[in-house]
């Protein structure tokens, strides 16, 4: 928790729902969590825009929502990423290589 | 209703209260989850919750957002959710029809025949009465007649006088154009070819609108004399006759003996309205007309097309030409008094005769469609029965009563559209066999095609027949599933409200079938009665055709003479020839109106009174069978030379010589006072006219004594008619062989010509009927047996108690008849109806035709008894032990 966090770009937040969904199902504060340990507190997604996307992709059919259990035995709705959702995550992921590749050969020179 | 089963629709699909709960639940998850992961850390537990919401940002933007984005999902869903199932229930309906192929096959020719019937007529509906007519803006359009207070007559043609000056004074048209009668004789390398046409002043094209196909149409001035003879084709001439020249413009052809230059061909699309026949077009020169005094406003000869000046209305036109033809009756009485005009719009001078008979079909196609549909909803509603079970399995599995009527719509629906494409393929068969045996008698039959206002109206027409005979079936059904469900298939009660609904249904087609049984009896027994009447002539093997004189030496009357002395030996030398004669027209074919003076007696005021003129051969009424009443016939000694002689018809004299002897008497004939006067010779018997008019007063004259130029023969024989022809035209070639035999019909056939315009409505009615009377026999037949089916516990007791096998048969036989009466109520009731509405298309019988109405009724009990006979037999047949222990 030592560097600020970064803002995000919306597209931003969608891309790494994606990604994380990609790893297994998870609830809306799962995924919060996780983007939240996995970035060591460097991106943190505000959690209203997340719940915001999350019913966003889920209108737009890339990922689906289910009612099930969680962990301390919960009622709570859990994402799981649909084929769509798969194929979007790999053209956005591509997308995002190629930018954060250009940006850096403009960048390395420093 | 539709907002109810919209509120069914939507049931399967999150409703917006409970989407709303769903997400407090998703965000209640999370700041407890959140709260709790701050407590770990160390927090208060107030504190913590605080944290929490503060963290997550705007809660209450977010509930707004992700609501939406859940309403939009949802809607979506449901969208697709109701494809799924449309397409569940399609594949269901096909499963469910592979099971039952005869159900099918039964209720798809119903439907075929129903919308086939339905689709074809409107395509000649359409053609004539809606699609615009093949003119530029048609709707102004004017079609001008002459009216005669006189005669009555009120679409006569008009004199050139009047035209010219009706042209000159009018301000509601931008054009009038005039035209006549005017055919000729193509004489190129192969056999003489006659040609209908008109002839047509160079105003007449300008007026109609016309783009021509080839080339172009008469120029203003090409309609005088002294210029270079043109000429104009029609398509179907062009097509014929020319073998479709493609450099046929300019090049000149030999008509009646006279070189034409052809400057155009028309359009495929056009047909000269009024005049369909023509087909090809002559310059109209109206100079030698108007400068003879005598004929100017006496020789009524033109028919007068009109364009309405942009803004102008019909009635404006109509009663600016009245007034001046107002003007003309007091500037000439003499010739005028009594003269109108009427300006009818273009499309009612084309079809309005047809409208009442198309009409009348198109009613009739539409009963025969409700009664296809009753057959089809009444086979579903007996199916249901048997379908009782997997609907209940399925309403046990959770579809609602909505969702199980949707389902039986689908099916209805995928039936009719099946039964609508089957039909569309007869429609477009029956279309054409349509036009086929009516284009000549159709005016713009060309215009009857299949195009897609038919193919619209048949969707419709399929999808409503559809909506029509499912919805009964269906909702009697899903109503019938509850009972089902309690009593396990063997629901009675549920089966007598369908029974019962069955009923209902079979008297109303039996009602619908006897409307149309009676109005086809109706037209049947007027075309009888048209054929049977005393024409006053015998049209037994006798026939008839045109010669027309072609060319500069004919111009004489004795050359005229010489032709047809050695046309009449000649003929009456053939084999089985009985006589011969030729009159200026046949009877059929109408025939000269002429102003009749008699000698000795006072002018009457105003206008002489008009007769029918015809200049005959001497032999004519011999070989038309028309009987001498009095005086003598016409001899070779009545030549151009001899006094003029003329013959009277019995009801001329009747009108003008009560004591019923016009022998001697002196008449003349025409307008022109200084004709000599004719003595009367001799009275034959009245000859019909056609079939609007009936014996028309007629003077004869003899062919030797006014020449025409032309004639209709008419060859009574003792054989085929004919047969007869091929040597009549060797006999014609060997006189002249640059003369055509034209319109070469036995007289048996021009009246059926005739009545061709009569004979079809009578006969579309008549098909109709007898397909709607075997629906209602099928359906009948279907009732009754699914009646005795579901009676036969009740038959068994019956039989068990000791009913005899003539008390069941009876009681099976009631019922069915008890329909019918019903049936035959109702339907004789609406018939009247229906009678009324066709009266002008009767000819002969009252709506109330006794004989008709008695008849109907015999063979629809006739064919209720038939269709019960089946079913009363297996009542007969039931064996009691069998019948209680099935159940």
């Amino acid at each position: 928790m030592t560097k600020p966090p970064i803002d995000l770009l919306q597209g931003t937040v969608d891309v790494l729902i994606l990604r994380t969904l990609a790893w297994e199902p998870m609830h809306g504060y799962g995924v919060s969590r996780f983007i939240r340990q996995r970035t060591e507190g460097v991106l943190t997604i505000e959690s209203a825009a997340l719940y915001q996307a999350l019913h966003r992709l889920e209108r737009k059919k890339w990922i689906q929502a289910e009612w099930g259990l969680s962990e301390n035995n919960r009622r709570a709705k859990y994402y799981s990423l649909t084929v769509e959702g798969r194929q979007q995550l790999r053209a956005e992921a591509a997308t995002w290589r190629t930018y954060a590749e250009a940006v850096f050969k403009v960048l390395e020179p420093v | 209703m539709i907002g109810r089963v919209r509120r069914y629709l939507r049931f399967p699909w999150r409703a917006s209260s409970r989407r709303r709960a769903d997400l407090e639940d998703e965000l209640r998850f999370y700041f407890d989850m959140r709260t709790r992961e701050l407590v770990e850390q160390g927090m208060g537990e107030a504190d913590a919750r605080r944290e929490a919401v503060r963290e997550f940002g705007d809660v209450e933007y977010t509930k707004r957002y992700c609501l939406a984005e859940d309403a939009m999902s949802s809607r979506e869903e449901r969208r697709t959710d109701f494809v799924a199932e449309l397409r569940q229930d399609i594949a269901h309906s096909w499963k469910a029809f592979r099971r039952a192929p005869g159900f099918v096959a039964v209720a798809l020719i119903t439907l075929a025949l129903g919308i086939g019937a339905n689709t074809a007529i409107f395509s000649v509906v359409n053609g004539l009465l809606l699609r615009d007519l093949p003119f530029g803006e048609p709707d102004r359009l004017v079609r001008v007649w002459g009216t005669n207070q006189g005669s009555g007559a009120v679409r006569s043609q008009l004199s050139a006088g009047d035209f010219v000056d009706l042209r000159t004074r009018q301000r509601s048209f931008t054009t009038l154009g005039a035209f006549s009668w005017g055919g000729g004789t193509y004489i190129g390398t192969g056999d003489p070819v006659r040609l209908a046409g008109a002839r047509v002043d160079a105003k007449v094209f300008t007026a109609l609108g016309v783009r021509p196909y080839l080339g172009r149409t008469f120029a203003v001035g090409e309609d005088s004399a002294g210029v270079n003879p043109t000429i104009v084709l029609g398509f179907n001439a062009w097509r014929r006759v020319f073998g479709s020249d493609s450099t046929i413009v300019g090049k000149s052809i030999n008509l009646s003996g006279r070189s034409r230059t052809v400057i155009g061909v028309l359009p495929a699309s056009f047909f000269f309205p009024t005049m369909a026949e023509a087909e090809i077009f002559t310059p109209l020169d109206l100079t030698p007309v108007l400068r003879d005094v005598n004929r100017t406003r006496k020789f009524h000869n033109l028919g007068v097309i009109g364009r309405l000046r942009p803004g102008a209305t019909l009635a404006q036109g109509s009663s600016e030409l009245s007034s001046i033809m107002r003007q003309l009756e007091r500037d000439f009485p003499e010739s005028n008094s009594g003269m109108g005009v009427a300006a009818v719009g273009m499309r009612e001078a084309v079809v309005g005769d047809t409208r009442p008979a198309l009409l009348v079909v198109l009613g009739a196609s539409l009963l025969v469609l409700l009664i296809a549909c009753a057959n089809v909803a009444g086979m579903l509603l007996s199916r249901a029965v048997s379908r009782r079970q997997e609907l209940a399995v399925r309403a046990a599995l959770g579809a609602g009563r909505a969702r199980l009527v949707r389902q039986m719509m689908t099916e209805s629906l995928v039936l009719a559209l099946c039964g609508g494409a089957v039909g569309l393929g007869l429609a477009l068969l029956g279309t054409r066999a349509l036009v086929a045996s009516a284009a000549d008698r159709l005016p713009a039959a060309g215009q009857v095609t299949v195009d897609a206002t038919v193919l619209l109206t048949a969707l419709l027409v399929t999808v409503a027949s559809g909506l029509v005979f499912g919805l009964v079936p269906a909702v009697a059904a899903s109503r019938g599933i509850q009972l089902a469900l309690k009593d396990a298939g063997r629901g009675a009660s549920a089966g007598v409200s369908r029974h019962r609904m069955r009923t209902a249904l079979v008297t109303g087609q039996l009602a619908l079938a006897v409307m149309l049984l009676v109005g086809a009896g109706l037209l049947v027994r007027s075309l009888v009665g048209l054929q049977n009447r005393d024409l006053g002539y015998s049209i037994d093997s006798t026939l008839t055709f045109e010669v027309i004189l072609v060319g500069d030496r004919y111009d004489s009357a004795a050359a005229q003479d010489q032709f047809f002395d050695a046309l009449y030996t000649r003929i009456a030398a053939l084999p089985s020839v009985v006589a011969v004669g030729g009159s200026g027209n046949i009877p059929m074919r109408g025939g000269a109106m002429a102003s009749l003076a008699i000698d000795g007696r006072p002018q009457p005021e105003g206008k002489l009174p008009e007769v029918g003129y015809q200049p005959v051969s001497d032999d004519l009424f011999k070989a038309m069978g028309v009987p001498l009443k009095r005086g003598r016939l016409f001899g070779p000694q009545d030549n151009k030379d001899a006094p003029p002689v003329v013959i009277l018809s019995e009801s001329l004299v009747r009108s003008f010589w009560p004591n019923g002897d016009p022998i001697g008497a002196r008449v003349r004939l025409g307008p022109n006072p200084n004709d000599p006067w004719m003595t009367v010779v001799g009275v034959v018997g009245d000859v019909n006219m056609g079939v609007a008019d009936n014996s028309r007063p007629t003077a004869y004259v003899s062919g030797r004594q006014d020449h025409w130029g032309g004639m209709a023969i008419v060859v009574r024989t003792s054989t085929d008619p004919m047969s007869l022809l091929p040597a009549v035209r060797r006999e014609v070639r060997a006189i002249d062989p640059t003369i055509p035999v034209a319109a070469a019909h036995s007289m048996k056939q021009v009246q059926s010509m005739q009545l061709t315009d009569r004979r079809l409505p009578m006969q579309l009615m008549a098909a109709f009927a007898l397909l709607a009377l075997v629906l209602a026999a099928v359906g009948v037949y279907g009732v009754m047996a699914y009646s005795v089916a579901a009676r036969t516990r009740e038959i068994g007791v019956r039989v068990a108690l000791g009913a005899q096998p003539k008390n069941v048969f009876g009681m099976v036989v009631r019922q069915g008849l008890g329909a019918a009466g019903a049936g035959l109520t109702l339907g004789l009731l609406g018939a009247a109806a229906l009678g009324r509405v066709m009266t002008s298309l009767l000819y002969g019988v009252k709506p109330t035709d006794a004989p008709t109405l008695i008849g109907v009724a015999a063979v629809l009990l006739a064919v209720v008894l038939a269709a019960c006979l089946v079913p009363a037999r297996r009542a007969v047949r039931v064996d009691p032990l069998e019948a209680l222990r099935s159940e």
